[in-house]
């Protein structure tokens, strides 16, 4: 069974030091860990564990001292930074803790993005936009700026951006850090239903509600990395 | 991305920030709107020049005495005969020029006169437009002839100078009949009025009309461009030999050459100062883009992460950015086209001459966009090598 899914994230051994003059901060230590395709994961730490570091190396933003990281078969470790550029456009879908929209782009305009600097066409690019948008109930607020819309509706349109390229991995930063209780409900629900769809799906979180609602955390602490649950 | 879209989204970011992109240009627009300005005054005054001295040919040489009013030593048919014979000199006219009453029946205009030797029509250019040139045998016979310029022929005739050819004129209460009348010929920058002058043989004007006031004028032509320095030489000579009283130096030489150089070349430096004065303009305004952008990169900082963390590549942010500054220069380069030729007018207003052109356009244009691509570089390459986890952590 294992043999035939496959493994989106394979990071070995990943060691990120930063040095502050003579001082060397060990930020992640001999980090290990697989996540395979469809699985709906949790990376739960308190501030300061490194989780933030492990997720930008996950995300192709930044590159671990030592260690091996293949994202869906291709050795990250080797690309050049277009390629990295290449790599997070097709393979991975953001959903920041601050939903990061362009505030004067609207909600369709905000969601084509990703295909855009693919180089999409842009009215396949706005339909498909629409497409999510829609499946994520925002209708009606397809031509909305950011600050017209709720922080859960912007939400929902920074995960319709994550998703519309089809990903190989979503990867969400404290989705649910900026949400009343409600609208993080609403964000975990929506990411069930992605992931029942077959959408991979890891999130970052210091909020051990969110990590209760996956299928499998690994917990960080002090750089170092365990895996419980399953 | 593709360029088109990249267009788009530089283009919703502009339009969403009228006012500081407005501001931003203002510098830009004046700039432009100089440099058009300046062009077009250039052009205006080099056609000025050209339309002043298009009718001197460049090679004329005038020698005349170098102070105005009574002259001990005057010029002579002779000295014109002498300089003719350099090899330097196609022709060489003594021109005696005064200025009197001129009555044809009841009209009367006070008018000038020249006396000339037949030649000097063919090589000035002057043309009939009735009746007959001045001849070999009315200077060698002094018939007291006259032809008359366009504009004297019709003021003495109210406007019919036909009816004047036969007929009997006086130049201070001497009388001419008038042979001929020429073709209007334009001011030809030498200030001699021919249009509003009476022309007649030479020797008839210095015996029968001036007697001892006769003082005149030598126009030499030179042989080609070449030979106006020599010719020059050459003529200083002459005048040092046979007016050894005074020498060369109680007369003037003047070639319409240099004149003409010495006119374009003041009409050029000129635009040039206010060209460097446009350039200064734009220089302040492109650091004032450089500002600018350097502010809206801070302030999109966050931004800039999140393009590079759903895959814009650095040439991607670069090109974003430099569009950006580039679109801002433009519009007010368009701008300041646009005020540059409603500016044209005014100027006429103030009797600068002013002629909007094309290469005034394109160079404000030019100008302008150079301006954002420079200054528009720097803030544009700091974008793209932001690093994308210190663009999306920054507040």
């Amino acid at each position: 069974m294992i043999n035939n899914i496959k493994c989106i994230i394979d990071a070995r051994n990943i060691d990120k030091i930063y040095k502050n003059g003579a001082e060397e901060l060990k930020v992640l230590d001999d980090v290990t860990l697989k996540v395979w395709q469809g699985d709906f994961t949790a990376i739960l730490g308190p501030s300061g564990s490194g989780k933030s570091t492990l997720m930008n190396i996950l995300g192709c933003l930044d590159l671990p001292t030592s260690g091996q990281y293949n994202l869906d078969d291709l050795d990250v470790l080797t690309a050049g930074e277009n390629q990295l550029a290449t790599i997070r456009n097709q393979k991975i879908g953001f959903v920041f803790q601050k939903f990061n929209l362009l505030p004067r782009l609207n909600a369709v305009q905000n969601v084509m993005l990703p295909l855009l600097y693919r180089g999409v066409d842009e009215d396949e690019a706005r339909e498909t936009a629409r497409e999510k948008l829609t499946v994520l109930g925002l209708d009606d607020r397809l031509n909305h700026r950011p600050n017209e819309l709720s922080g859960g509706q912007q939400q929902r349109v920074a995960i319709a951006r994550a998703i519309v390229g089809s990903p190989n991995l979503v990867l969400a930063d404290e989705p649910t850090g900026n949400l009343d209780s409600k609208s993080s409900r609403d964000a975990i629900n929506i990411f069930k239903e992605l992931n029942r769809h077959g959408h991979t799906i890891v999130i970052i979180t210091h909020d051990a509600e969110v990590a209760e609602q996956v299928d499998k955390v690994f917990y960080i602490r002090d750089g170092k990395i365990n895996e419980t649950g399953g | 991305m593709k360029l088109k879209q990249l267009f788009k989204l530089v283009l919703v970011n502009i339009y969403q920030n009228k006012v500081r992109t407005f501001l931003t240009t203002l510098g830009v627009i004046v700039g432009t709107a100089t440099i058009f300005l300046v062009v077009a005054i250039g052009t205006g005054g080099e056609a000025q020049v050209n339309e002043q001295y298009s009718r001197l040919s460049v090679g004329t040489i005038m020698v005349m005495p170098a102070q105005r009013g009574r002259v001990v030593d005057p010029l002579t048919i002779k000295d014109a005969d002498m300089f003719a014979q350099s090899e330097h000199i196609a022709h060489a006219f003594p021109v005696l020029q005064g200025n009197g009453d001129i009555n044809y029946y009841n009209f009367s205009t006070r008018g000038g006169f020249s006396a000339i030797p037949p030649g000097f029509q063919s090589s000035n250019n002057l043309t009939m437009q009735y009746g007959r040139i001045l001849e070999e045998d009315d200077e060698s016979k002094r018939h007291k002839y006259a032809v008359l310029g366009a504009e004297l022929a019709n003021t003495l005739t109210d406007g019919d100078p036909a009816a004047i050819v036969g007929e009997k004129i006086t130049i201070n209460r001497r009388q001419f009949q008038v042979v001929g009348v020429y073709n209007r010929i334009g001011d030809a920058g030498s200030g001699m009025g021919y249009d509003d002058s009476a022309f007649i043989p030479y020797t008839v004007g210095e015996k029968y009309l001036l007697g001892t006031r006769a003082n005149p004028v030598i126009t030499v032509q030179a042989a080609d461009l070449q030979a106006v320095q020599p010719a020059m030489d050459y003529i200083t000579n002459i005048l040092n030999e046979t007016h050894r009283a005074g020498g060369a130096e109680q007369f003037r030489l003047m070639d319409a050459g240099s004149r003409l150089v010495a006119a374009q070349e003041s009409a050029r430096t000129m635009s040039l100062l206010l060209l460097a004065v446009a350039v200064v303009v734009l220089v302040v305004s492109g650091i004032g883009i450089m500002n600018v952008m350097f502010v809206t990169v801070k302030e999109r900082t966050r931004e800039i992460g999140t393009l590079k963390a759903i895959g814009a590549k650095k040439r991607e942010i670069l090109g974003q950015f430099l569009i950006e500054a580039v679109v801002i220069s433009l519009v007010g380069g368009m701008l300041g086209v646009l005020i540059g030729f409603f500016t044209v007018p005014l100027l006429k207003y103030f009797e600068l001459p002013a002629l909007p052109s094309i290469s005034g356009v394109l160079l404000g244009l030019m100008f302008s966009v150079a301006t954002g691509v420079f200054f528009g570089f720097y803030p544009a390459w700091k974008a793209a090598e932001l690093n994308p986890i210190d663009a999306l952590r920054y507040e």
